[in-house]
């Protein structure tokens, strides 16, 4: 019997359309900030797994020092992102930056995945792009009819994309890439006008890139310099935050849960509280109380909004093979088949645990905060992940300082018709009792009849 | 989080034969697992010693473990724990034993035996998952618990839905309620056991469980001990390589019938009678008193593990 091959080619057209759906405008600009940050990786040979949690280099001594920057500004006419992270060699852009994936073994970045970002982002914000990358030795640049490139697609020769050559950068601190993107698309246009995707954008930056602002790099989003999220994770001499780490094939894991810092006002937020998920420091998964991090399966509780706003956990997952992280393609969800989530997602609620107990005892029936769960509580303050990171191994545990016992009675006072206080001493044939002690004896009556222990 | 029952409080452990035969068996098993290549001595006993601490004393005086935790839930009696406690290589935790659990160091081998006395319930479940989660490779978990009707009443249709709100998601609900007859109780808990530590291992793809023990037995209630190791084909094979393999009590699967524990009540003397002929054949029957077939045989199963009982005046 003869073989006969049918075709299966890509088709342009497919890119440019429906490629684009499943994913937000917000994702997309994230990806090219991904691509950035990637590229500032790279050029200063920044390794993600042994310094993005190191003290050493953490920290305030590099807030004043000039990081390099990304700057992303948009306007209803062009989309535009300039970094100065070091630049996209000519061999890079001529054999991996604008194929569609990357081939087997083949490793993009740190935090660009899947090698679709860009390509992906370009499409999906509109038609004509520009893209200029000096590094320090070389340069090029592309200037793309995206709608004419689509229109042709005979062979695979035509999915190439025309290059030119320019000269590199002055210097280091200038060597980087700017794309800019017009002709946008109407619906983009709308959202990039609707009022509220600033203010969103830059939340959502602002919580996705929040271990590599200010240790790495500026991001500023239309002229305004995002500030760095901190997860709101606690501690203080009474309370040690759980520490977990374990290496699980080529992604190591590291596990975080404690009590959340107390705001001014001496009390927890619902909002942030929960699990927080990064892949190579980006926040995946934000302050997540849901079956996906445990909560409501394997005998832990759902998360309650009353009792659990204390809580704040972090999972850490690195690797140098950014395919082994359990992410999704939008990097902005754990991917649920993934065994690596999956063994996490089980120690998650092994570290939470000791946690969940003390809230439970804080907040017992919902009543007002136990005096002794508060006075701990209150004294909680934000750490560092890079803090935790440096102490040992251990589970969460909550010191109580000997000789500061916290009082366990309260007061209880009402006001009773003299009549039925004279009725109870008649009934008990009492007659010489105080008012207080048929409280007391009522009382005592009520506890051991109706409330056996 | 529900308080365990205070067991200790109403049985004097000393004194219940047919979980003395288990444990008796389970040391036979653990010294079969030691000549097949297992180094048991080297691992770390964690159970729930109670007040008695009766396993504790067994595993070091006839396995020579000398690496031992005891937790305990009952905050109540914490001096009486330590009073009691027989060796001072006794590491005792007094928290419920899920806080444990994750702790325990990846890189030794464990022997737990979550011995509770209660019907399962979810916290039992948590602990399962979070063994079978974090226990090494090469790790032994035994899992005891009472299998009579969870509730005070006669009804299968109040069991199933005991089960139902214990057991979430790792209990199918429209399973009939003919799954929930009395007789049926045990494998509907061993169903439970298993779906947890199924739960326990998604992920892990160093390990699975290796199924080998499925005791059923009763001294005042029926109770299982179900237990086996993590492990991966290296472990299998060594057990399976292992005299282990070949013990009446061996369970390589869930699925199968339970070795059931039987202690037939017999005089000192119709026992000391019986011995001096083991193993005697299935047709053998004394002339010298009366006993059933099935005694008979059930007594041959276990005479090497039986316990047996003496006032001593001390």
């Amino acid at each position: 019997m003869p073989t006969h091959k049918a075709s299966a080619y890509p088709r342009k057209h497919f890119f440019f359309e429906m490629f684009t759906r499943d994913i937000s405008l917000e994702d997309c600009i994230l990806d090219l900030i991904d691509n950035s940050i990637d590229g500032l990786l790279r050029s200063r040979n920044i390794q993600v797994g042994s310094s993005l949690l190191s003290l050493s280099s953490n920290g305030d001594e590099n807030v004043n020092r000039k990081l390099p920057r990304i700057e992303v500004s948009y306007s209803a006419r062009r989309f535009e992102i300039t970094d100065t992270c070091g630049g996209i060699s000519r061999e890079s852009a001529l054999s991996d930056v604008f194929n569609f994936g990357h081939a087997p073994g083949e490793v993009g970045g740190s935090l660009g995945v899947y090698g679709i970002g860009l390509k992906r982002a370009i499409f999906k914000l509109g038609s004509q792009f520009e893209m200029v990358s000096k590094t320090m030795g070389e340069g090029f640049s592309v200037n793309l009819d995206v709608k004419k490139w689509v229109e042709k697609d005979d062979n695979l020769d035509d999915w190439r994309i025309p290059l030119q050559y320019i000269g590199g950068a002055a210097s280091e601190q200038a060597a980087g890439t700017t794309i800019k993107i017009t002709k946008l698309r109407p619906e983009v246009v709308m959202r990039l006008d609707d009022g509220t995707l600033a203010q969103r954008l830059h939340s959502i930056i602002s919580q996705t890139y929040g271990l590599f602002m200010g240790k790495y790099v500026q991001i500023i989003l239309n002229g305004r310099k995002v500030d760095p999220f901190h997860i709101p994770i606690g501690d203080s001499n009474q309370v040690t935050p759980a520490h977990d780490d374990y290496q699980d094939g080529e992604v190591n894991v590291k596990l975080f849960a404690s009590l959340a810092a107390r705001g001014s006002n001496q009390t927890w937020k619902s909002e942030p509280a929960g699990w927080y998920a990064l892949c190579n420091g980006r926040i995946v998964v934000a302050a997540d109380k849901t079956d996906l991090t445990g909560w409501g399966t394997l005998g832990f509780p759902q998360f309650h909004d009353g009792k659990h706003r204390g809580f704040v956990g972090v999972a850490l997952f690195q690797s140098d093979n950014p395919l082994a992280l359990p992410w999704t393609t939008t990097k902005r969800g754990l991917h649920r088949e993934s065994p690596v989530y999956l063994h996490a997602r089980n120690r998650m609620i092994g570290v939470a645990r000791p946690i969940i107990k003390f809230l439970d005892g804080m907040y017992k029936a919902d009543a007002p905060e136990e005096p002794a769960g508060r006075a701990i509580a209150n004294q909680v303050t934000r750490t560092g992940l890079s803090e935790i990171a440096a102490r040992p191994v251990t589970p969460f545990s909550v010191r109580v300082i000997p000789g500061r016992r916290p009082k366990t009675t309260v007061r209880v006072q009402y006001d009773a018709e003299m009549t039925a206080v004279q009725r109870i001493r008649k009934h008990v044939k009492q007659p010489g009792w105080s008012a207080g002690q048929v409280g007391k004896y009522t009382f005592d009556y009520y506890l051991e009849t109706e409330c056996p222990q | 989080m529900s308080d365990p029952s205070r067991s200790y409080l109403k049985v004097n452990y000393e004194f219940r034969p047919a979980k003395q035969v288990e444990r008796r068996m389970l040391i036979d098993a653990f010294q079969m697992l030691g000549e097949g290549g297992f180094p048991i001595r080297e691992y770390r006993y964690v159970g729930m010693g109670s007040v008695y601490f009766i396993d504790f004393i067994l595993f070091h005086r006839l396995l020579g473990i000398d690496r031992m935790m005891s937790v305990e839930y009952d905050t109540l009696i914490e001096k009486r724990i330590n009073f009691n406690r027989p060796f001072d290589f006794v590491d005792i935790r007094i928290s419920p034993v899920a806080d444990v659990i994750p702790n325990l160091s990846p890189d030794q081998k464990h022997i737990l035996w979550l011995d509770y006395d209660d019907i399962i319930s979810r916290n039992q479940l948590q602990d399962i998952a979070l063994a079978s989660t974090y226990l090494a490779g090469g790790s032994i978990l035994l899992v005891t618990i009472d299998v009579e009707p969870p509730t005070d009443t006669d009804r299968p249709k109040d069991w199933k839905e005991y089960f139902v709100g214990e057991g979430g998601d790792y209990i199918d609900k429209k399973v009939p309620l003919g799954a929930f007859a009395k007789s049926e109780l045990p494998k509907r808990n061993i169903e439970l056991v298993d779906k947890a530590l199924k739960a326990g291992l998604v992920g892990r793809s160093d390990v699975g469980f290796i199924p080998i023990f499925n005791f059923l037995y009763k001294d005042s209630h029926q109770m299982i001990t179900v237990g086996g190791m993590f492990g991966g084909k290296g472990e299998k094979r060594k057990i399976r390589g292992s005299a282990l393999a070949d013990a009446f009590y061996y369970r390589p699967s869930l699925r199968r019938e339970p070795c059931v524990i039987q202690v037939p009540l017999l005089t000192r003397k119709e026992r000391q009678y019986l011995e001096r002929l083991m193993p005697y054949d299935d047709s053998y029957s004394p002339r010298d008193f009366e006993i059933t077939t099935d005694l008979l045989h059930a007594y041959r199963e276990i005479y090497r593990f039986c316990p047996s009982y003496a006032e001593l005046l001390l």
